[in-house]
């Protein structure tokens, strides 16, 4: 089946966590993610500034480490990341702002991703709250 | 044909950006002429309250988001109206459909997708 | 079509369980995940109520969540792992997650 994975919690929510192991399972039981896209609080664990204290999991990291290795589709919602302070070089360039925080895997763009998303995937499951 | 999707709103307009992002949702699926419902749930009919001054407060008008969604193709608005009885509301800013519990269970099921707010 | 319904707060703190409870339909799913697996305290109302739902709804419970929590395991709730999570995503038509 074709998943796509919502998530609208930040990296040290349970459902971030969650979220995660999720997606490893299903693509481990020979599942495809049509694409991650993180939306809410779920742009912070789109974040590369997050700092994890090492004793802790670094869900964050996990995250950009899923996308890379497995080659999946991360998709960052412009619109939530701008005014939770998640941006990459050109929003960070284009605002003026101290810092980029998003680099690559991920891609900023709209909900029409989501919407594509949706329609494309079997299922469409979200994560958030917590 | 286009999967349909049902939005299921559930918090109160400015408790956070929550109840702003699940109708930036259904609006940018309504400008992509999907089949999209929106369901007001629980706190979620709080958005519904007229009189209501964001400005008070310093926030935008929900109100006038809401009352574009028939504008984006989104029709299908719906309203628990339990929720709305125990929140003591009779009068909505926006038309909806009230449902009961049983209306509530057959409208979750018809669709293909929901999201929960 | 049928929704398996996924809850992940203390049914003790906010009203999500018992909202979701009103809008359960026959053939749907429960999956309790996070704090959701409170409600399988024994000998609290939530319990009770999800006992009472009936064969006509399926009751899940995160494994790693009941242990983390000391939770003792129920033989009216199916304890499923991350395979299992998934395995239900596809046998239900929908997931609603109430985040």
């Amino acid at each position: 089946m074709k998943f796509a994975i919502a998530l609208f919690s930040s990296p040290s929510a349970p459902s971030s966590r969650r979220a995660l192991r999720f997606a490893e399972a299903a693509l481990d039981g020979g599942h495809d993610i049509v694409r991650l896209f993180f939306y809410g609080d779920g742009v912070h664990s789109a974040s590369a500034n997050v700092v994890s204290p090492q004793d802790e999991t670094d869900v964050a990291r996990q995250w950009r480490e899923l996308i890379s290795t497995r080659q999946l589709d991360g998709v960052v919602c412009i619109a939530a990341a701008l005014r939770r302070g998640v941006l990459d070089e050109a929003e960070a360039l284009r605002y003026r702002r101290q810092a980029a925080n998003l680099p690559a895997p991920w891609v900023l763009s709209g909900l029409g991703q989501l919407h594509e998303a949706a329609q494309l995937a079997d299922r469409l499951i979200c994560f958030g709250g917590d | 044909m286009s999967r349909s999707l049902l939005i299921i709103s559930r918090q109160a307009p400015w408790s956070g950006p929550t109840a702003r992002e699940a109708l930036d949702i259904a609006l940018a699926g309504g400008a992509f002429d999907l089949p999209i419902a929106m369901l007001f749930l629980d706190d979620g009919v709080l958005q519904l309250a007229p009189g209501q001054k964001p400005q008070n407060v310093q926030q935008k008008d929900l109100t006038a988001n809401l009352q574009a969604l028939p504008m984006f193709g989104v029709e299908s608005l719906y309203a628990c109206s339990l929720s709305l009885q125990q929140r003591g509301l009779t009068d909505t800013s926006l038309a909806v459909e009230h449902l009961d519990d049983a209306g509530l269970r057959d409208l979750i099921s018809r669709y293909d997708q929901v999201i929960t707010f | 079509m049928t929704t398996l319904h996924v809850i992940s707060s203390s049914p003790f703190s906010d009203n999500r369980l018992s909202s979701c409870l009103r809008l359960l339909g026959h053939g749907d799913g429960l999956l309790l995940c996070g704090d959701g697996t409170y409600a399988a305290q024994p000998g609290t109302s939530h319990a009770e109520a999800l006992r009472a739902l009936g064969e006509g709804i399926a009751l899940f419970a995160l494994d790693e969540d009941l242990e983390a929590r000391g939770l003792p395991s129920a033989d009216w709730l199916q304890q499923i792992d991350y395979p299992g999570f998934v395995a239900l995503a596809v046998r239900f038509d929908k997931v609603n997650s109430w985040l």
